[in-house]
C-alpha cells in the first residue's frame, strides 16, 4: 500500500519540479507568541514583491519557495505587531519568527490577518474558523463558554434546541460529525445531555468547521469536520489562568519543562455539584469535570513531540437509587517532523475510550457500554512549489465496541448477568491531495481518498434466512422482527465483511478580480459507524455500531458553489454558498425498534437514503471597534425509507419526510463592541423555524389511558425559536502593569425571555383526565456572571 | 426495565419548566377502537366478560363516543361461540357464558357498520404476586412510596407481563409492560411510584399475562400515551396496530387490541 502511494506521490512530484528553472531557495520555520512561544495558526507570510505568500498550519510551520536573492518580508497575525524585515536568500533558510502582541490602541486600524480572515484565492470553501478570543467574547447561556454553542451561529449550522446533543451541518446528522482534538476523535461532545460541551475554551487555541469541500484528510464522517487544536503551554515562564461562573469553574496552569524548549499545560474544569438541579438536602450528586494536560518538547528545529491527554466525565446520583457515570478519555502521542525544509509530517498515535456506565440501585441492575479506539495517523505537508502543494498520508483504526454489559449489583437483584457481544473493526485509509495553482486567477485542489473497513469476526452473528432480518407482516401493515435460523461465531482476526470506497475531492477557486471570486467543490465521503439513535437528540444512551452484514456504510455525495468578496481591504467580507447533497444508507427505525441493549438491531432498521440542499450566507465585519457578522441559511433535510419490495410500506409510507433538524430559515446576528479598554459589549441574535415534529390528529381510549394517534412523521413544526443574548465584559484595572489580571463577564442569556419550545408533548393530564398540550422551554431569562484572571 | 433508562434521563433533565398551551390539530377520520380484553382472573370462573367498542375522536375532546350496534362473536377452537351483546348504547357488550381455558386459542368476529373486523389471539397464563413490599424512602426525591409486586418469572421459556396499579388518587392508572430477557428464571417485580401515594390509600395491583405481539403493541402505545411523551429523548411518533384487522376493508383498519389473560390481583392498602 505504502509502495503504491509513493508512486503516485512521484507522478505528482515530478511534474512541478521539472517546470523549476530559475534557482530557487526555500524559507521555512515556525511562527510563535513570543510571550509564551505558543505556535500560532494561519499566520501571513507576505512577500509583496513576488505577490506570494504563505500561511503557517496547524503546527504554525511555513515553507515557501522563492527565487535567489533580496525580499521584503511581512508576518501579520491579526492582534500582534507585524514584523517587516529583508532577507537575503542565497541558499535554504529557517527562519523562526516570534510576534509580539499588540497593545496599542484599537482605534488606529490595524491591518492584519488571522485564521478567520476569508482568504478569497485558495480553493478550499464552506470552512469557518473561529480564534477561541471570539468564542469567549460571545455571550452564552449560564456564562459558559461553549465551542459547540458558538459554531451553531454560522451559517449551515444548528443544533436540536436547548439542552440537545451536538450539532446538525447543513442538514446532516449529529452522528455525521467527525469531532477532534488534537487530531483524536471524540465520541460524545456534550456535557450535561447537551447543555455544555466537553471543551475546556482555556486549553483551546483555534477551532475549524469543514461544512463541504472537506480535504481528503478528513474522513469517516459524512457531514463535516469540527478541527480543535488546543494550546501547547508556555514554554517561557509559568502563568495561572481561570475563571469562577455559576456553573463552573476553571483553572489552568501552564509553563516551561526546560525554558524555551518543552511545556506543560494543565487545565481542569468541574461544575459545582447540587446547583444545577434544584435538589437540595438529599443525596442527589449531578456534576461534569475534565481535564486537559498537555506536554510539548521541541528536540530540534526540525523534531517536536506532543503528548496530549483528555479525560472527562459527567456524573449523575440520585439517592441511592440511581447511578450514571459517563464521558470521553484521549490519550495521544505526536510527533512532528521535518523531514526537508519542504517536507512536513505529523505522527499521532491516539487511544480514546468511550464510556458510560448506569446503576440502578433499586432494580440491581449496573448497566456499562463503551467504545475502544486505537488510532494511528501519519500526515504530510509537501511544500513542493509555491504553486503546488501536496498532503498525503495514511490513517489506520482498530475499534472495540461493548454495546452493553450487564450485571446484577447484590444477591438479592433479580436480574440475571447479560452481556451483548463485543463487536470488533478495523479502518483504514490513505490519501493525497494537491493544491494546485494553475495561473494567477485559477487554483484547484484536488485528490482522493482510499478507505477501507473491515469487520472483524465476533461471537454468535445471527443468521437469517434470505439474510432478512426483518419480515414485513403484510395483515397489519407493519415489520416484525425475523426469528435468527442460526448464529455464526468468527474469530476475532476473521474478516467478516469487507467495504472499499474511494472518496474523490475536487476543489477549484477562480479569483474574478482583487476582490472576488468563485469557487466549487465536489467530495465524497463514506462513514462506517453509526450512531443507534431513533430520538430527536442523541442521549448518552445511545451506542455506536460498525457497518458490517446487515448495515451498509453511508455514503456522501456534496456539491457546493460559492462567490466570495472583501470590501474595503477585507474590513468587511460576504460569502455566498449553495450546497446539495444526498446521502445513501442512512438507517431509520421500524416503530416501536427498541434499541437499548438490543443484541440484534438489524431486525429493528431500514436502510433509507437523505437529501439536503440550501443557501448560506455569510457577511462579516472584520475590523474596528465594532466587528461581528450576520449568517442567514435558507435549507431543507429529508430523508426517506421506501418499502424492500412493491407490498411494503417502508417507513412513513416510503415518502420524503423532514429530518427533525430540518430548519427552513435559520438566521444568527452576533456582534461585539470595545467601547473603550475597560468596557466591551457583545450581543447575538438567533432566529430559526420551529423544529419539524410530529402532532396527533386524534385520540383513543385504549385501557382507561388516553392514546394520541400521529401524523405523518414531522409533518408540523414547533414554534419559531428565537432570542436574544447580552453580554458585558468589564476590565478594571486595563492599564496595570501588574502581571495578575482580572476581568468580569455579565451576560443576560434570552432577554425577552421567550418561552421557547424545546418540545410539544400531548398527553393525558394524570390528575384532570383532560388532553393537554404540554410545552417544554428549557431556558427562560438567564443571568450569569463569571470572573476570570490570569496571572 | 428498557422504558425506566429513557424515563430515569427524562427525569433528571425537566423538573418545572412546562406549561400547557393551545395548538391548532388536524382531525382525521374517526376509526373503531377495540378494547377486547378477556380477563381471567384466578380464583373466578371467568364467565362474564365484556367488549368495549368506542371511536377514535379529535385529540382534545373531552370524551369519546361509543360505537353502537355492533354484532360481537368470541369462539374458541372447540367450536363453542360467545355472543357479546350490548347494553343500552353503552358501547359495552357483555357475554356471561364466556368459557376461558389457559392456552386455548379465541378468535373474535364484529360487524360494525357493514364491516368486518377479526383477530385471533391465545389465553395467556401469568403467575401469581407473590408478595408486595413499600418503601417510603423511594422515588428520585427519596421520600416517595413505592411499591414492588415480586413475582416468580418460569425459567426457559419466554413470557411477557402488563402490570397494572390503580390507585385511589390519580385518574390515570399506571400500566407496565415487563418482559424477562434480563429476569429470566427470578424473582423479579412490578414497580409503581406515586408522589402523592399516603398511608391508608388503596392499590389494586393486577399482574396479566400476556403474548410476545401484545408486549410489542403496548411497549409502543405506552410510548405514545401516558406521560412519558415528549423531550428531546422522544421517539418518532408511530401508528400503533393491534391485532384486529378489517376484512371488508383493509384500509379502514381498527386501533386497539383483542387480548386474552390470565390475572393475578392483588388489593394493597398503602401502610
Amino acid at each position: 500500500m505504502i509502495l503504491v502511494l509513493k508512486r503516485i506521490l512521484y507522478l505528482f512530484l515530478l511534474c512541478p519540479i521539472l517546470l523549476q528553472a530559475q534557482e530557487n531557495f526555500t524559507l521555512s520555520g515556525t511562527i510563535a507568541d513570543n510571550q509564551s512561544n505558543e505556535t500560532l495558526i494561519g499566520v501571513n507570510v507576505i512577500i509583496s514583491e513576488q505577490q506570494t505568500g504563505t500561511v503557517t498550519n496547524e503546527y504554525g510551520f511555513y515553507s515557501i519557495t522563492l527565487p535567489a536573492g533580496t525580499h521584503n518580508i511581512q508576518i501579520s497575525y491579526l492582534g500582534f505587531k507585524t514584523i517587516s524585515e529583508t532577507l537575503i536568500l542565497n541558499g535554504n533558510l529557517t527562519k523562526n519568527y516570534k510576534l509580539n502582541e499588540n497593545t496599542e490602541s484599537l482605534d488606529e486600524v490595524v491591518i492584519t490577518d488571522n485564521i478567520e480572515r476569508l482568504n478569497i484565492k485558495k480553493p478550499q470553501m464552506s470552512v469557518n474558523s473561529l480564534s477561541i478570543k471570539t468564542i469567549k467574547n460571545m455571550p452564552v447561556v449560564l456564562g459558559e463558554v461553549d465551542v459547540i454553542k458558538s459554531i451553531t451561529l454560522l451559517p449551515g449550522v444548528t443544533n436540536a434546541g436547548e439542552g440537545s446533543s451536538g450539532f446538525n451541518v447543513r442538514g446532516g446528522a449529529a452522528d455525521q460529525n467527525l469531532i477532534l482534538l488534537d487530531e483524536a476523535t471524540i465520541f460524545n461532545s456534550s456535557h450535561l445531555f447537551g447543555f455544555f460541551s466537553v471543551f475546556n475554551p482555556d486549553a483551546i487555541k483555534d477551532i475549524k468547521l469543514y461544512k463541504g469541500g472537506i480535504p481528503s484528510k478528513y474522513g469517516g464522517r459524512i457531514s463535516s469536520v469540527l478541527d480543535i487544536y488546543q494550546k501547547e503551554g508556555n514554554s517561557k515562564s509559568f502563568h495561572m489562568n481561570g475563571g469562577i461562573g455559576l456553573i463552573s469553574s476553571r483553572l489552568l496552569a501552564e509553563g516551561p519543562i526546560k525554558k524555551d524548549k518543552g511545556s506543560f499545560l494543565i487545565g481542569g474544569r468541574s461544575s459545582y455539584a447540587h446547583l444545577f438541579l434544584p435538589l437540595f438536602d438529599l443525596d442527589n450528586i449531578a456534576y461534569f469535570y475534565d481535564i486537559n494536560t498537555k506536554l510539548s518538547y521541541n528536540i530540534n528545529d526540525n523534531n517536536n513531540i506532543y503528548l496530549s491527554g483528555y479525560f472527562g466525565r459527567d456524573v449523575f446520583k440520585f439517592s441511592d437509587t440511581f447511578e450514571n457515570t459517563f464521558g470521553n478519555s484521549v490519550v495521544n502521542f505526536r510527533w512532528n517532523h521535518l523531514y526537508s525544509d519542504k517536507i512536513f509530517s505529523n505522527l499521532s498515535l491516539i487511544y480514546s475510550d468511550y464510556y458510560y456506565g448506569l446503576k440502578l440501585d433499586f432494580v440491581g441492575f449496573d448497566w456499562v457500554s463503551g467504545i475502544k479506539n486505537v488510532n494511528l495517523k501519519y500526515d504530510f505537508k509537501h511544500y513542493i512549489s509555491n504553486d503546488f502543494k501536496l498532503e498525503y498520508g495514511l490513517n489506520s483504526m482498530y475499534y472495540k465496541f461493548n454495546p452493553g454489559d450487564i450485571q446484577p449489583i447484590n444477591d438479592d437483584s433479580g436480574i440475571n448477568p447479560y452481556k451483548l457481544i463485543d463487536k470488533y473493526a478495523f479502518e483504514n485509509a490513505i490519501y493525497i491531495d494537491a493544491e494546485h495553482k494553475i495561473s494567477d486567477k485559477l487554483s484547484v485542489s484536488y485528490g482522493a481518498r482510499l478507505s477501507m473497513f473491515h469487520r472483524l469476526g465476533q461471537d454468535e452473528l445471527n443468521v437469517y434466512e434470505n439474510y432478512s432480518p426483518l419480515i414485513f407482516n403484510e395483515t397489519f401493515g407493519i415489520y416484525e422482527k425475523a426469528d435468527p435460523i442460526g448464529t455464526e461465531t468468527f474469530s476475532k482476526s476473521d474478516v467478516i465483511e469487507s467495504f472499499a470506497n474511494l472518496e474523490p475531492r475536487l476543489a477549484i477557486a477562480y479569483q474574478l478580480n482583487d476582490k472576488s471570486s468563485v469557487k466549487a467543490s465536489y467530495n465524497r465521503m463514506s462513514q462506517y459507524l453509526h450512531l443507534l439513535s431513533n430520538t430527536s437528540s442523541p442521549t448518552p444512551l445511545d451506542v455506536w455500531s460498525p457497518s458490517g452484514k446487515y448495515i451498509k456504510p453511508q455514503l456522501l455525495d456534496q456539491v457546493a458553489i460559492g462567490y466570495f468578496r472583501t470590501f474595503n481591504n477585507n474590513a468587511y467580507s460576504l460569502e455566498v454558498e449553495s450546497f446539495y447533497k444526498t446521502i445513501k444508507n442512512r438507517i431509520d427505525y421500524i416503530d416501536g425498534a427498541d434499541l437499548i441493549a438490543n443484541d440484534a438491531i438489524e431486525q429493528v432498521i431500514l436502510n433509507g437514503e437523505g437529501r439536503a440542499y440550501g443557501l448560506e450566507v455569510l457577511f462579516k465585519k472584520n475590523e474596528g471597534k465594532f466587528t461581528g457578522w450576520v449568517a442567514y441559511t435558507l435549507s431543507k433535510s429529508e430523508q426517506r425509507t421506501p418499502g424492500r419490495t412493491a407490498i411494503e410500506t417502508g417507513i412513513n409510507n416510503g415518502q420524503w419526510y423532514n429530518t427533525p433538524y430540518d430548519k427552513t430559515h435559520d438566521i444568527s446576528i452576533t456582534g461585539s463592541y470595545e467601547l473603550n479598554k475597560k468596557w466591551s459589549f457583545s450581543s447575538n441574535f438567533v432566529f430559526q423555524t420551529g423544529q419539524p415534529t410530529t402532532y396527533p390528529n386524534g385520540q383513543y381510549q385504549y385501557n382507561n389511558i388516553t392514546i394520541p394517534n400521529y401524523e405523518a412523521r414531522n409533518s408540523s413544526r414547533l414554534t419559531s425559536y428565537h432570542r436574544l443574548d447580552l453580554a458585558v465584559n468589564y476590565n478594571p484595572n486595563p492599564e496595570s502593569t501588574k502581571n495578575f489580571k482580572g476581568e468580569w463577564v455579565f451576560g443576560l442569556y434570552n432577554v425577552y425571555n421567550r418561552k421557547n419550545a424545546a418540545s410539544i408533548s400531548f398527553s393525558e393530564n394524570r390528575n384532570s383526565g383532560t388532553n393537554e398540550a404540554t410545552r417544554l422551554s428549557i431556558f427562560g431569562v438567564v443571568p450569569s456572571f463569571s470572573y476570570n484572571f490570569k496571572f | 426495565m428498557k422504558r425506566l433508562l429513557y424515563i430515569s434521563l427524562i427525569l433528571i433533565l425537566f423538573t418545572n419548566c412546562e406549561d400547557v398551551i393551545d395548538v391548532d390539530l388536524n382531525t382525521a377520520e374517526p376509526r373503531l377502537v377495540i378494547e377486547a380484553s378477556i380477563n381471567y382472573f384466578k380464583g373466578t370462573t371467568g364467565n362474564e366478560q365484556s367488549i368495549k367498542l368506542t371511536l377514535s375522536a379529535p385529540f382534545f375532546d373531552e370524551t369519546v363516543p361509543p360505537a353502537n350496534g355492533a354484532t360481537i362473536q368470541v369462539s374458541n377452537t372447540s367450536g363453542n361461540t360467545f355472543n357479546f351483546i350490548e347494553t343500552d348504547n353503552t358501547g359495552i357488550y357483555n357475554n356471561s357464558t364466556f368459557i376461558p381455558t389457559i392456552d386455548e386459542v379465541y378468535t373474535l368476529t364484529i360487524d360494525y357498520e357493514g364491516e368486518t373486523y377479526t383477530a385471533t389471539e391465545t389465553l395467556t397464563a401469568v403467575v401469581p404476586i407473590d408478595y408486595i413490599e413499600q418503601n417510603n424512602e423511594g422515588g428520585f426525591s427519596g421520600d416517595d412510596i413505592e411499591l414492588k409486586a415480586y413475582y416468580t418469572d418460569p425459567a426457559e421459556i419466554d413470557n411477557y407481563y402488563l402490570f397494572e396499579f390503580i390507585s385511589d388518587i390519580p385518574v390515570v392508572p399506571d400500566l407496565n409492560v415487563n418482559d424477562d430477557t434480563f429476569t429470566d428464571g427470578n424473582q423479579i417485580f412490578g414497580f409503581y411510584t406515586e408522589e402523592d401515594l399516603e398511608s391508608g390509600d388503596i392499590v389494586t395491583i393486577r399482574n396479566y399475562g400476556i403474548s410476545n405481539q401484545f408486549y410489542n403493541f403496548m411497549y409502543i402505545l405506552l410510548q405514545q400515551g401516558g406521560d412519558s411523551g415528549g423531550g428531546p429523548f422522544q421517539t418518532q411518533p408511530a401508528t400503533v396496530r393491534g391485532n384486529c384487522v378489517n376484512t371488508t376493508n383493509p384500509d379502514n383498519y381498527p386501533y386497539g387490541y383483542f387480548r386474552l389473560s390470565e390475572v393475578d390481583e392483588v388489593i394493597y392498602t398503602v401502610e
